[in-house]
């Protein structure tokens, strides 16, 4: 199978979770997805939704109007907060007409086009469900055998239901599927749902950081070979900054973290240059020896 | 003092309720029957000792304006297990963000991160500067050394368009 998708970074994976950025340009192709990027770098709205619910819609529906410009029906976006500003978005242009009528209205002004038929999607149910887990895995050339990894879905995909999400908001599976699809395990645990705390970094840092370092210290205790992630924010709280975590909950914390993509990356047997493993900061060598052993 | 306690000492205020009811566009905040399955299971309970339960009540008794007041409606994390939860579809979060835009709009205490990323997305499209990064090895990275491509900001016309939509209510 091969499909052509427009992408939208949001601004966490341009300004700084570059891994994210790199694994999803080196994966995707070879699953046969094609990325073509926007024409201009914005953000999704989702800081504004505090300050102005409507001018947070406004962003994202203009996010929207620059995929239509691509002329492709779906719409890549890697990051859960930005996909759950663009859905919520979404559904408040299309159901409320007074909205709809101000911001395509507003659109206009620039010449930009809201088109309601575009499809959004995640990284997780792009490969899950359109690109599917069988073609996952038969592209699989150096299978992960005897690793064992936690998954960390994240909130904002997969709820709240009523909106359309990209998994069960309970029972979340996908994300476990392509990890196996890898021949790599994923187990279940008991602090599975529990938030990264990232939204918190902007009004209570310290709060952020232990809910963080609450959530690594609890998968270490598990005894994996790392955890899975696939969403800029929590790379950021569960990698970027796991030491900072650590020190706000008094636990030494090693805990190799990695985007799904590298992990997918890997399985493929991409250049981990290529893949960007050299700028995670927790300490992902301890999983990497065991990958080329 | 705990929120509750803080209440009993005040008024309340329907007009200002009506204001949170519209910005809320027909969800069901006035159906919420006190279960408190959202804050059971409410992220930032334990260590902020947000009650989304609460704020629900208050909101329907009319103490809007205490509320848009105070700091505990810029504790939630928004992991919408509350939206998700609740069997009433009341959205403890919606009202949450709804609180939030009022209190902006008051100019009431708002975190000042906030108001830095409106204005940085005025200013270049992004909420967020690009930033240098390390690798493990000590090696500073930036995103023409990893050979990402550079994307463009918005066209001069999105200035003016985004100021406008921020003048909504
Ligand atoms: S908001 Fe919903 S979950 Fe929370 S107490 Fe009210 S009815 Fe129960
Ligand atoms: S969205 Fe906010 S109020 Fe709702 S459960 Fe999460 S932290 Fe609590």
């Amino acid at each position: 199978m091969r499909v052509k998708v427009a992408v939208f970074w949001g601004c966490c994976i341009l300004a700084s979770q570059y891994a994210y950025e790199m694994s999803v340009r080196e994966v995707l192709p070879k699953l046969g997805v094609e990325l073509v990027d926007l024409r201009e770098a914005l953000c999704c709205g989702d800081p504004v939704r505090s300050v102005n619910d409507f001018a947070a819609n406004y962003l994202s529906a203009r996010v929207l109007a620059l995929a239509n410009l691509t002329g492709l029906p779906n719409l890549l976006v890697p990051c859960n907060r930005c996909h759950f500003t663009i859905s919520e978005a979404k559904r408040a242009v299309e159901r409320d007409e007074k909205v709809r009528e101000k911001i395509v209205g507003m659109l206009k002004e620039e010449g930009l086009e809201y088109n309601p038929n575009i499809k959004v999607w995640h990284v997780i149910d792009l490969l899950h469900d359109c690109v599917g887990l069988k073609s996952v895995g038969k592209a699989v050339v150096k299978p992960l055998k005897g690793l064992k990894l936690a998954s960390h879905v994240g909130c904002q995909i997969i709820r709240y239901s009523d909106l359309g999400r990209v998994d069960d908001a309970e029972n979340p599976r996908k994300m476990d599927e392509l990890i196996r699809a890898t021949d790599a395990e994923s187990v279940d645990y008991n602090e599975k749902l529990d938030c990264c705390g990232s939204h918190l970094m902007l009004s209570h840092p310290d709060t952020a950081l232990s809910l963080a370092g609450g959530k690594v210290k609890a998968v270490q205790g598990l005894c994996v070979d790392g955890l899975v992630v696939s969403c800029p924010d929590c790379g950021l709280m569960f990698d970027s900054k796991q030491k900072e975590a650590g020190t706000t909950v008094g636990a030494k914390l090693n805990l190799p973290v990695l985007y799904l993509t590298q992990l997918l990356g890997l399985a493929l047997n991409i250049e981990q240059e290529k893949l960007g493993l050299q700028l995670n900061q927790s300490p992902v060598d301890q999983l990497l020896s065991k990958v080329s052993a | 003092m705990g929120l509750t306690d803080l209440m009993s000492m005040a008024k309340p205020n329907l007009e200002s309720r009506e204001k949170i009811l519209r910005k809320l566009r027909g969800r069901e905040l006035i159906n919420c029957f006190q279960c408190i399955k959202c804050t059971s299971g409410c992220t930032a309970l334990k260590l902020l000792e947000l009650k989304p339960h609460e704020i629900e009540k208050l909101v329907n008794f009319g103490f809007v304006d205490e509320l848009a007041a105070s700091d505990i409606i810029w504790t939630c994390v928004t992991c919408l297990k509350c939206v998700q939860r609740c069997p009433q579809k009341a959205s403890p979060y919606h009202v949450i963000v709804a609180l939030r835009n009022l209190a902006v709009e008051r100019e009431a205490k708002v975190p000042e991160a906030f108001m830095k990323a409106v204005s940085q997305i005025l200013e270049t499209g992004l909420a967020e500067a690009y930033q240098k990064v390390t690798t493990r090895k000590m090696e500073v990275c930036d995103r023409e050394s990893l050979k990402l491509p550079k994307i463009p900001a918005p066209k001069e016309g999105f200035q003016a368009v985004f100021l406008k939509a921020l003048e909504e209510r």
